[in-house]
Parts: structure tokens; sequence; C-alpha cells
């Protein structure tokens, strides 16, 4: 690791910041203001509100760029995948960006740089599972001091002077914790390239920062052995830890039953990647928990497998569990819980509630009584499908939210696919003959080349909400939601090659030579063995139908659910139908609805009057050149009142504040050709 | 983070040169992808490369996983349509793998391209792509085949 590559940029930057000191306002004792965004979500409530109106419906078409921020120059190579929402506390604007996750400081006015800082993490940040620019950073301050935080690829909490952008010497050792210490397991195979690390944001609730844990896609690990993806709780000041939970409940721990065989003592992952939300009134922390090892493979951890895919709640101070609940017993679907649960106080049947909501994979929206974890409308236990994949444990029932409907498809049937005519139809029936469908929790087959080859499914790995979340409108009850509703998942199972895992199966296709989905690189070492060739299938599995998707629109919708009541107020198609489909020979005099996008990137914001989100894909139409459009709906209604352009596809979600009496909105935007960019749109000053 | 000027420098130049070639590649006699712009024996070549490069995070079947996206079906088909295929190269070339740019080829990186051609359907002909990005800006990608094309 290099550190001492960033020392000479400080000097500059403090000059910067210095001169910059004379023009903004001192601040006093921090509050968080509702015209500001101090958190990843806004709030640590994980709602991306803010009762802001001067950008309305009837100016919204008048944005105009203020400034914009290519993040080509934070890393050695451009990055394409710029996720960060940035966080604006005091007039500046923080965020992460770049290859190299720089921490970056901007005047949100201007866009001018404050500074910048870097971590050159050499082999250990090559060999980070999760990396790129991350999703952004933590602010604190205690009406005296401001600081920073975020964590590196690899896997290090970075604690930096706000104003300045150096690190704090007082904090860990030298402004760093390394997280791959004093984390209750030695991190395997050794610090540089142990598995392990994040690209969420770490939280910080007052004076304690809170970090979760990453690791590698899941779909053919090369153990059921890997480390485990515990919580903890760091001093804000000292870096000193305060608590850990334990994911996977050590011996003697509650839940460590639910793993039989002992399977509790290796399986690893079941980590908390996406956001996390706090109710620092009530001091409890809630834990959105992904998958143990092995997305859609268990039969090396038998049992329901706690706290695997549940929500758990924790005490901030301690860490100690208060409740949990599990949305999936014995995960096989890849429906880590993805994003931030939503704090939210309801009134039910004239009694008030403080729930806690969970956006999911599979399009259920999960609605607690926050305190208790007791659900506000019955969550049945139905029985479900036992699949017949040797080896496997199956669950007989799974966990079924009877309030709010579901608000994507989480099923294939042959009536959700394709329909625009009688023959592209015939084709999508044809293709899904060859595969297992089902209703949710259709558990996967063992594929075979006469079929199945695999099992489809919506709302698993990437369907329904994933890590960008929902918004929610604390003035009036309702949470807005994107979803993709059209996410196809094949999964199949197959015995992987000797030396490739040591898992009875990983995911795979029969016929298709397997190869591991793990890590790039992986097994191409001379020394790697030589991938086992089978006889192929007679043609590449293509589940599109002469380009278009298989599954009908609309492709990728936001919904907006009334947690009052438990139901849908109303739902449209987000996104410009796409060229494919505006274009295609094949449905030439067809007059198609708004089909929406087939993406999982796009986020929400809410403010007083609009629901605000981007388009997932470039399109080019006779309004607008090749581009994606920033789009707000009306947020009682869902009529869009406005569209401005962006060179390309949403791919963080919007944010916004006030600032010397103007709006801004500002967006992360990349793909495709374009690289990482950080928009901001206020309304002309003339 | 210690700032290397000329580099920076080099670089705006570079993000010019590549733009001033965007603007000046769509000439309306331009070669599809619908025209057999590869050949089989070099997708059969890119298969191989990139099963060993780029398999790992995008999927045997193209439709990535995770955080990698699709390179096949409507997704991939939307975000590229109607730009030179000399774009999609330049991405692969300059960030892909995403671990190591520099651990394929430049000339594996084209076989890799017409391997994607081949998987999305567009049909193979007597040519190779080839690796002169002047001549690659000059073949537009077009998700369907357009009535001049037939």
């Amino acid at each position: 690791m290099r550190r001492g590559k960033w020392i000479s940029w400080h000097r500059t930057a403090c000059i910067a910041v210095s001169l910059a000191a004379f023009t903004m306002p001192l601040f006093a004792q921090y509050h968080p203001k509702d015209t500001e965004w101090p958190t990843y979500a806004a709030d640590l409530a994980g709602t991306r509100y803010r009762p802001l109106d001067q950008i309305n419906a009837s100016n919204f078409n008048d944005l105009e760029v203020a400034w914009r921020i290519k993040t080509d120059s934070f890393g050695n190579r451009p990055e394409y995948k710029l996720e960060g929402t940035p966080l604006m506390v005091n007039g500046v604007l923080y965020a992460t960006a770049g290859t190299r996750r720089a921490a970056v400081a901007i005047d949100a006015e201007t866009g001018e740089f404050l500074w910048v800082h870097g971590e050159h993490e050499g082999a250990r940040g090559a060999a980070a599972p999760r990396q790129l620019s991350g999703r952004g950073l933590a602010y604190w301050s205690d009406g005296k001091e401001e600081r920073i935080f975020y964590i590196t690829p690899g896997y290090r909490l970075v604690c930096l002077n706000a104003k300045t952008g150096v690190p704090v010497p007082t904090f860990g050792e030298n402004g760093i914790v390394d997280l791959k210490l004093n984390d209750d397991q030695d991190i395997f195979p050794d610090l540089t390239t142990g598995e392990i690390g994040i690209h969420a944001t770490p939280i910080v609730a007052k004076d304690t920062v809170i970090v979760g844990a990453a690791f590698r896609e899941g779909f053919t690990p090369v153990s059921y052995r890997n480390n485990k993806g515990y919580v903890r709780g760091f001093d804000v000041r000292t870096g000193k830890r305060l608590w850990i939970f334990h994911t996977i409940p050590k011996k003697g721990e509650f839940g460590y039953d639910t793993w039989l065989n002992g399977s509790a003592e290796y399986t690893g992952n079941t980590g908390v990647w996406t956001q996390i939300t706090v109710d620092e009134e009530l001091g409890l922390v809630y834990l959105p928990v992904e998958s143990p090892t092995g997305d859609f493979y268990g039969g090396h951890r038998p049992g329901n497998d706690l706290f695997g895919e549940s929500l758990v709640c924790v005490d901030l101070k301690t860490g100690e569990r208060k409740w949990h609940f599990q949305l999936v017993h014995h995960p096989l679907w890849d429906m880590d819980i993805s994003s931030a649960p939503i704090l939210a106080d309801i009134t039910v049947n004239g009694q008030n509630i403080k729930a806690v909501a969970q956006p999911s994979k599979q399009g259920f929206l999960y609605v607690f009584d926050r305190v208790t974890g007791k659900p506000v409308w019955p969550i049945e236990e139905r029985p479900v499908e036992k699949g017949s994949v040797p080896g496997e444990w199956y669950s007989p029932t799974q966990p079924f939210p009877t309030k709010p409907p579901a608000y994507s498809r989480n099923g294939v049937s042959i009536d959700e696919l394709i329909d625009f005519t009688p023959e592209l139809r015939k084709q999508a029936e044809s293709i899904v003959s060859r595969y297992h469908l089902g209703p949710i929790f259709t558990p996967p087959v063992e594929s075979k080349p006469e079929g199945p080859l695999a099992t489809l499914g919506l709302g698993t790995a990437d369907g329904g909400t994933n890590w960008p979340g929902g918004s929610y409108d604390p003035e009036t009850h309702i949470a807005y939601l994107f979803a993709c509703n059209s996410c196809l998942e094949p999964v199949g199972l197959v015995r992987p090659p000797k030396g490739f895992s040591d898992m009875n199966f990983v995911y795979g296709t029969a016929g298709q030579e397997v190869r591991m989905i793990s890590a790039a690189g992986t097994n191409s070492s001379a020394d790697a063995p030589k991938p086992v060739k089978k006889a192929k299938t007679d043609e590449w599995l293509s589940l599109n139908v002469e380009g278009l998707a298989l599954i009908k629109p609309p492709y990728g919708t936001i919904s907006a659910i009334s947690l009052d009541k438990g139901e849908i107020v109303w739902q449209i198609a987000h996104g410009e139908t796409p060229d494919l489909v505006r274009n295609h020979p094949a449905l030439k005099g067809l007059q198609i609805p708004r089909t929406g996008q087939q993406t999982w990137n796009v986020g929400t914001l809410v403010t007083k009057t609009l629901v605000i989100a981007g388009d997932g894909q470039v399109t080019t139409t006779a309004s607008h050149p090749r581009g994606a459009m920033l789009r707000a709906y009306d947020k009682a209604t869902g009529k869009e009142v406005g569209a401005v352009y962006m060179p390309a596809p949403e791919s963080g979600s919007p944010m916004t504040y006030m600032l010397n009496g103007k709006q801004y909105i500002v967006i992360a935007v990349s793909g495709g050709t374009y690289s990482g960019e950080y928009i901001a749109y206020t309304l002309p000053s003339d | 983070m210690k700032i290397r000027l000329g580099l920076s420098v080099a670089a705006f130049l570079w993000f010019g040169v590549l733009a001033s070639l965007a603007q000046e590649s769509t000439p309306s006699d331009t070669r599809s992808v619908w025209d057999g712009v590869y050949t089989s024996e070099q997708s059969q070549r890119g298969q191989s490369a990139y099963a060993d490069t780029c398999q790992s995070c995008h999927g045997d079947t193209l439709k990535g996983a995770g955080e990698a996206p699709a390179l096949s079906g409507p997704a991939f088909l939307n975000n590229w349509s109607g730009l030179p295929l000399g774009d999609l190269y330049e991405r692969i070339r300059r960030s892909m793998p995403q671990d190591n740019p520099a651990r394929a080829t430049r000339l594996q990186k084209i076989d890799i391209l017409a391997y994607i051609l081949s998987f999305n359907k567009f049909p193979a002909g007597k040519t190779e792509l080839p690796h002169q990005p002047e001549l690659l800006k000059q073949i537009r990608f077009e998700a369907t085949r357009s009535d001049a094309n037939k």
C-alpha cells in the first residue's frame, strides 16, 4: 500500500480549502436540516425524501445543468458503473468516485473541487470482491469537528477530516481501521487476498460507525466454506470496536441450531452488503442480511440457516439482537435482502405504529412493527414445492405477506410471456418448454440436456427492488418503489468438474462448460485444472425472442404503496419504451403503450410533490437525441409531469438539496460508452 | 493522490480524438453488424478467449451475473444500438476485464467482440472484424436489421 501518494495532493487541496473557507458560512452546532442530504438515503430512516418544492411540476422541464463532474481521473482507468449518491452538508458535497474509490469534496454550488483522498492498496485492492467507486460515504459532526467515513475496496474504514480530506490521526491507526482484523474470525487465506469487502456506505448513528460486509457473487462458490459477513459498530472518535453481531451464530448463540450438522461452523457469506437503517430515538439498528454460501445450492448447510435472508433488529449501543424475521427459510433463490429497510410511522385501522418496511427482490414489501418485530399484516407460512436436487435440504413452507400485494412479478407462467403477436408468443413458449416454470419459491433444478435446463425465475437474483432501494413520504405514508418486472434468472445446477469446487452443485447449464462465476481470472492460471469439456447443446441458450424480452411489459415499474392501508395506490411503467421495441420490424404497426425498461439500477427520490427517477437505458426518440431522461411524476397520481435529458442512464440514485436559495438535484450517470459523471441540475436564474 | 498532469492532459487529448472520431464515423454507406462483419473462425477464437477472460463475471450465456451487465439480450442491444461498433470495442479495450484490462490482448478483444456478435445472432461473413479502430468505427451496431440491409 502506498500511503504517500496523496500527500502532495493534500498540500494543494488544503490551500484550496483555506481559500474556500473565506466564502463558506461558519457552521454552529450541527443539526441535520431537511434542506441538506447528510446520509446516503437522506436520513437514517432510509426515506430518500426531502420536503423541497422549488423544483416542481410547473418547472421541471426548465432544469439546466448547474455543474458536472467526470470521474475518469479518480483511478487509473475510467469507471462505467458510477453508483454513488453524494451527501451535502454545509454547502459541501461529498462523494466517492472512480476506479480508485476516491473520496471527494466539492463546492455544492459551483462543482469546484475542494479536496480528494485516495488509497493505493496494491494487491489487496486488486483482489477485492467489490471494486469500483461504491455507493458513497458517511458524515459525522459533534458541532465542532466534522468527519467523513468511507470503506476502501480493500475493506479498510477510513476517517477523514471533512474540511481538509486529511486522515484523522487519532482514529484507528493514522485514520484507518483494518476491517479484516478484529472480526471474530481469521480472514482466509490471508489479509491481502482474503475474500471480504463492501461497496455500500458505512452508517453513522449517534457516535457509532456501523459496517457490514460483502463477498463475490455466490453463483459458483469455490467452496462451501467461506469467510463470514459479521456486522460491527465502531466508536466514531477512536475507531475502537464497540460491538459485533454474528450473522451466522456462534455455538451457544441464538439460531446456531438452525444450521444442522454443525454447518454454522464452516458456512460463510451471510453479510449485510447493502444499506443499513437506524432509529436513533429507539436506539435500534435494522440489518438486511444476504444469502449464506451458495446462492442456489444449500445442501452443505441444511436447516433454516439463521440469519440468512433475515431482517434483524439489534441494539445500537451493544449490537445485541432484539428481534428478527427470516423472509426466506433455507435460502435457495439469491433473495438477498438487497436494500435499506424504510422506517415509517404509520396509522393502520386507527392505530399508530412505528413500522419498518422492507422492499425485496421478490416484490414483497414486508412491513413490521419496528419495536416488536411483529408483522403489521399477517405473514403466513404456506407450503411450497419441494425440489429434487440430490443432497439438497428443503424448507416445506415459506413466509407469504398477505398485505400489501406483490408489487412486481415473482414467478414465471406462460401468461407472463411476450404477447405482442401470436408468433412471438409461440416462439417464447417453445423456448420455455425446456425450462421448469412456477410461482415464487419454485426450487432450482438439476440441469439436464433433455430438460429442464433450469428453473426460470423472476424476483430472484436481479428482480424487484435491488440495492438502490425505495423512497418514502413521511407525510402521506406512501412508499415509492422501482422494480425490475422482467429480470429473468434461469437457475440450473450442475456438478462442478473435479478441482473446481468442493460444492456438490453449482450454478450452470447442462451441456455447457462449467466456469466459476467468482472473480475475473479464477482458474485461468497454468496450474489450474483444465475445464471438463462437455458436448455443446445444439444452440446457444438465448432467453430472448428476436432480441425482445421473453417476458411481456411492463419491464420496469414504479409503485406507490400506502403503508396505512397496505395497498398499491398506483403503478406505472418507468422508462421510455426501448428503441428495440419501438423500431422492431415484427412490431410494425402495433400501438404499444410505454413499456418501461428492464434494469435494476434505478433508485427514486421523493420531494414535496414529485417522485423523481432516471431512465435505466438509453433511447433515441424524436424528442431527444441518444440519451436517457430524468423523469418527474406527480407523487399523488403517478402522472409524468416533466423530463430532462441526461447523456447516459441513471446508475446511482438521485439526491436533492437547497443552497443559497436554489434547489439542486444531483445524479450519477454512466454506462455503455459513457464513463461516470455526477450531474447537478437546477432551475435557471433568469 | 498524486496528480499526474502530463497523463491527464494526454487523456484529455485522447478523449478529444475519440469524440471527434465518434462524430465523423457515421457516413451513410457504412456497414452494419448485419452485413457479415466477422468470421465463424474468429468467433470461435473469441469464444475461447471469452471463457478465459470474461465468463467468470458475465456468465456462460452472456446474460451477466450480479454486478456484471448482460452482453446479450434486450438491455445490451438497446444500450449499444445505433453506435459504431468501434465504441463497443473501445469500451472493452479500455476497461475489460475489470481487474486487469491488460490481461487480454487487443486482438483477443477483437475476437471476443466477434463472439459477442455471434452469440447475439448477427450473421458471420467471409472477412474478419478489423482491428483498426478507424475501420471498426465504420461498422454500425444495429439491434434490428434495417430494410436496407435485408
